[in-house]
């Protein structure tokens, strides 16, 4: 892993990424919060087997995250219209966000040094509290250490009894 | 029609005109950023509302649910840059009367999802500004607050 200049561990605030989305429009990580808490992805991008399998549980999970309040988050370097492509093949409707650039790349210390054909995201996948602090890391190298639906929703369960004054009445 | 909640604005619509304000005409209450910015002049608002006081469905019936899923999945990404903002319009607090989507120049209303509840009808209107579409996946209304408007963010300066 390349020498990030942010720290990505738990307690620490997630950049504010400033990304195109999908359909090209300007967004702010914090923008897609929205007050939420957030799942963040970072993914090789559409070509990787393992990235389609682990977005289409990603996809099967929007239903809840659409009435719980809470935010799933695609960063890959793919280009937003081959972002929007994929996502609508997965029936998603989330955002992407695209770094097709590749100017978060470095600062975050999350290149995927072993593939230099598309010089791509590491998989991880990060939980975030509305104000972007870290929740937990998830380090998805080998497939087995990505987050599972079960994993995230006690993630999102612990940040929304946090931030949410009447979680437990 | 209830107190107005914070991130709502009231806008009324009398089958051929949009008014901002509760009148003339049937009083809704929108996403208060689609009026609160720089108005885009002679824009194309696509109401798919009526003026009858008895069109409105509860808003957690399934069909408005799905409109909005579709509004992320597809309406929004096929608007592009014509689009100028949407809102649902809401009665109350649990009450859906139609939604508007406001664009530039005129698309392919026959695609409106919203159509799918309440019929649609092109008016053109100088009052809507530009506002980042919804992110997604939040379909759900916060306080009641017609969709895609409000959040449950701390207001600035709010304790924490």
């Amino acid at each position: 892993m390349t020498a990030a200049t942010v720290s990505l561990e738990p307690g620490q605030r997630f950049p504010d990424l400033d990304l195109p989305d999908h359909t090209g429009r300007d967004r702010r990580l914090s923008e897609v919060a929205g007050g939420d808490p957030v799942v963040l992805v970072f993914s090789r991008g559409w070509w990787c087997p393992k990235e389609q399998r682990h977005l289409r549980e990603m996809t099967a999970l929007q239903d809840e995250f659409e009435v719980a309040y809470t935010r799933l988050v695609v960063v890959s370097v793919d280009a937003p219209e081959v972002q929007s492509a994929f996502r609508a093949g997965l029936g998603a409707r989330f955002v992407f966000l695209s770094d097709a650039e590749r100017r978060w790349l470095e600062p975050l210390g999350l290149l995927e040094e072993t593939d230099t054909l598309h010089e791509p995201y590491r998989p991880t996948a990060f939980t975030l509290h509305p104000d972007l602090t870290i929740h937990r890391a998830y380090d998805g190298n080998w497939y087995w250490g990505r987050p599972t639906a079960e994993e995230l929703r006690r993630d999102m369960r612990e940040i929304s009894r946090a931030v949410r004054a009447d979680f437990e009445r | 029609m209830s107190d107005l909640p914070a991130g709502a604005a009231y806008l009324a619509y009398d089958g051929t005109e949009l008014h901002a304000g509760r009148g003339p005409g049937r009083c809704f209450m929108i996403d208060a950023r689609c009026l609160h910015g720089e108005p885009v002049a002679g824009a194309y608002a696509h109401v798919c509302a009526l003026p009858d006081a008895d069109a409105a469905l509860a808003y957690d019936q399934p069909e408005i649910q799905q409109v909005r899923r579709d509004a992320m999945a597809w309406w929004i990404g096929l608007l592009g840059d014509a689009l100028v903002c949407l809102t649902t319009l809401a009665l109350d607090e649990a009450r859906y009367g139609g939604a508007i989507t406001v664009t530039r120049e005129p698309v392919r209303w026959e695609d409106d999802p919203f159509a799918r509840i309440f019929p649609g009808t092109v008016v053109r209107s100088d009052l809507f500004c530009v506002v980042t579409p919804p992110a997604g996946p939040v379909v759900e209304r916060y306080a009641g607050v017609a969709w895609p408007g409000g959040t449950f963010a701390p207001k600035p300066g709010a304790p924490s």
